[in-house]
């Protein structure tokens, strides 16, 4: 079966500026993928061109089809929440689900229902009356509704508070996912999304850096916190980014041989917001 | 069929002012009818004020008509100008793009709007003002006015005026639709300066350039031009009634039907050449429309 998302040497520019630099990723169907990368490396972009909303050089596959020119076949079955409380000031609740449900074959209403009754939202109200993480709660029933094959989120819970977080994650993972969905997610709250994720992307001045499974990090990852006696012996073994914390240094290695690595102190498997900060830290040591 | 049904009601929902303008206006029309003071003619004799006002109720509906006409086309050019460019100023484009609507229904469901929708609310609109008008007058001045307003021939012309200015106006004005159109999907900021400056400059190179006004010209005649083209103004005392009142004379058409000229405007190249053009300008549109997301 092919990849939900393919992108081949995905690149696209904005005059000298280039945002995407060759970018190459494959999305498996059945998975929640995490997009995740700095302000300005090119998580955006990548998902604009995902979605169909921005022109691109290179080939890019989004469920079999070209995003931009069939962008309106490919949202039969992709949703998306491009960014957060970009609902019209002027759209009345009710009126939004009505459009939905009018234009969307795959919209279920009684689901947005249902979790819009959880919000206690009026339905006559307009988005202008409602705050951010209102408006985020209403776009979030709207997209949630629909029996899409890959939803898109970037930066799903920005302005949401912590209560209203975490009930969002639960329901994507308890009550959303199943085998047939996929999602994509950016965001750059890591720890946040750190324990639903299967797999990650990062991504670092328009390039993909890492593309691995969660399982995966385990075996291509490893970190020895190093007492300073045997931090020559162990940068011999070369670390790709060391971390001083409490009198110890913290040496990240790719392709470990965890034996060696063993006699300079515990390895353990970093987390992904520690990758994340031994990726994109500016190289080797 | 269903999606165009519902992004036209999404239009009524952002621009209340399709028809909440077109209502005001017509109220206001209607308060000054019921009023507003009504002087009769110099001449006391009620034979010639009659005379007048049988001849004058054409002339007076088709006022009204080219009064809401006129507000409509003003509001209708800002609307193309506004519509492609509003949800991206607000970013509410990212919603509208996540829905399996393709940009060419959108950007023709807008033009639609523009061309056929909202003349259609001010047509309905002008003709209930109209009525309610010709009920006012013709309670309040009965004595003069008499059963004049209610001949349904009368009636039957201003419905035709109208019907065949919308559609007449949409072929013509597709041109002007589509480079608005344009402009609304392309700037990034102040549309209604984007919309004239290029065309300006471009008159202004041509005269400095190559001492010629070709483009103004063809702008002139596209923007004034419609009436000379859809309609014909046939000479004669066949064609008109002239009404003495003491020392003044009215001269009004004796009917509509001779006025209307679809067989010239539907023949002339410059109604098709002019439509060619706006279907490519609208093209383009959809194009940018394609590639462009948010400012």
């Amino acid at each position: 079966m092919p990849a939900l998302i393919d992108a081949r040497e995905l690149t696209k520019k904005y005059g000298a500026h280039v945002a995407l630099d060759r970018a190459n990723f494959t999305v498996e169907s059945g998975r929640i993928v995490g997009l995740i990368g700095p302000n300005g490396a090119g998580k955006t972009t990548a998902l604009r061109a995902i979605l169909g909303l921005t022109s691109y050089e290179g080939q890019l596959q989004v469920l079999g089809r070209e995003p931009l020119r069939e962008r309106a076949a490919l949202m039969h079955d992709a949703c998306f929440i491009a960014d957060v409380a970009v609902l019209p000031s002027w759209l009345r609740v009710d009126h939004a689900i009505d459009f939905v449900a009018g234009v969307h074959p795959r919209f279920r209403r009684d689901r947005a229902m249902a979790l819009l009754a959880k919000t206690q939202i009026g339905g006559k109200r307009r988005m202008r009356e409602l705050s951010k993480g209102m408006k985020t709660q209403v776009h979030l029933a709207l997209t949630m509704a629909i029996d899409a094959k890959l939803l898109v989120l970037d930066e799903p819970t920005l302005g949401l508070d912590i209560l209203a977080r975490s009930a969002f994650y639960d329901a994507l993972v308890n009550d959303y996912m199943d085998e047939t969905r996929t999602i994509l997610i950016t965001t750059h709250q890591v720890e946040e999304v750190e324990n639903l994720l299967t797999d990650v992307l990062f991504i670092d001045r328009g390039r993909i850096v890492v593309d691995s499974s969660l399982d995966d990090i385990a075996n291509r990852y490893a970190a020895v916190a190093v007492a300073t006696q045997h931090l020559e012996a162990a940068r011999a073994e070369k670390p790709f980014f060391e971390r001083r914390m409490l009198g110890k240094v913290v040496l990240y290695f790719e392709q470990p041989n965890l034996e060696k690595l063993a006699e300079f102190g515990e390895t353990h498997t970093p987390s992904v917001a520690d990758l994340f900060v031994a990726k994109l830290s500016g190289g080797a040591a | 069929m269903n999606t165009a049904k519902w992004l036209v009601r999404r239009e009524f929902w952002e621009n209340r002012a399709i028809w909440l303008i077109p209502t005001v206006f017509g109220g206001l029309l209607v308060l000054a009818s019921l009023f507003g003071g009504y002087q009769v003619l110099g001449v006391a004799d009620l034979a010639t004020v009659r005379t007048v006002v049988q001849a004058g109720a054409l002339d007076g509906m088709m006022l009204i008509a080219t009064a809401f006409f006129s507000v409509m086309s003003i509001y209708s050019t800002w609307y193309l100008l506004d519509c492609l460019y509003a949800d991206r100023r607000d970013r509410s484009i990212l919603f509208w793009k996540s829905m399996p609507i393709s940009d060419t229904a959108t950007v023709l469901c807008k033009l639609g709007v523009a061309l056929i929708v909202v003349p259609a609310v001010y047509f309905v609109l002008a003709d209930l003002t109209t009525l309610m008008m010709a009920f006012v007058i013709s309670v309040r001045a009965s004595a003069y006015v008499g059963s004049t307003l209610w001949r349904g021939e009368l009636w039957l012309q201003i419905q035709a005026l109208w019907l065949y200015t919308i559609v007449t106006a949409a072929v013509w004005y597709l041109p002007v639709a589509g480079w608005l159109l344009l402009v609304s999907a392309w700037a990034k900021r102040a549309v209604i300066l984007w919309s004239i400056l290029p065309l300006l400059a471009l008159a202004v190179a041509e005269r400095v350039f190559l001492g010629t006004h070709v483009i103004w010209r063809l702008q002139d005649a596209r923007l004034w031009g419609y009436l000379a083209h859809a309609f014909q103004y046939p000479p004669g005392s066949a064609n008109w009634v002239t009404t003495v009142i003491g020392h003044d004379a009215i001269t009004t058409p004796v009917d509509l039907w001779r006025f209307f000229n679809p067989a010239g405007f539907f023949a002339s190249p410059q109604t098709w050449i002019g439509a060619a053009v706006g279907a490519a300008l609208i093209f383009g549109a959809i194009q940018l429309r394609m590639r462009r997301a948010e400012i």
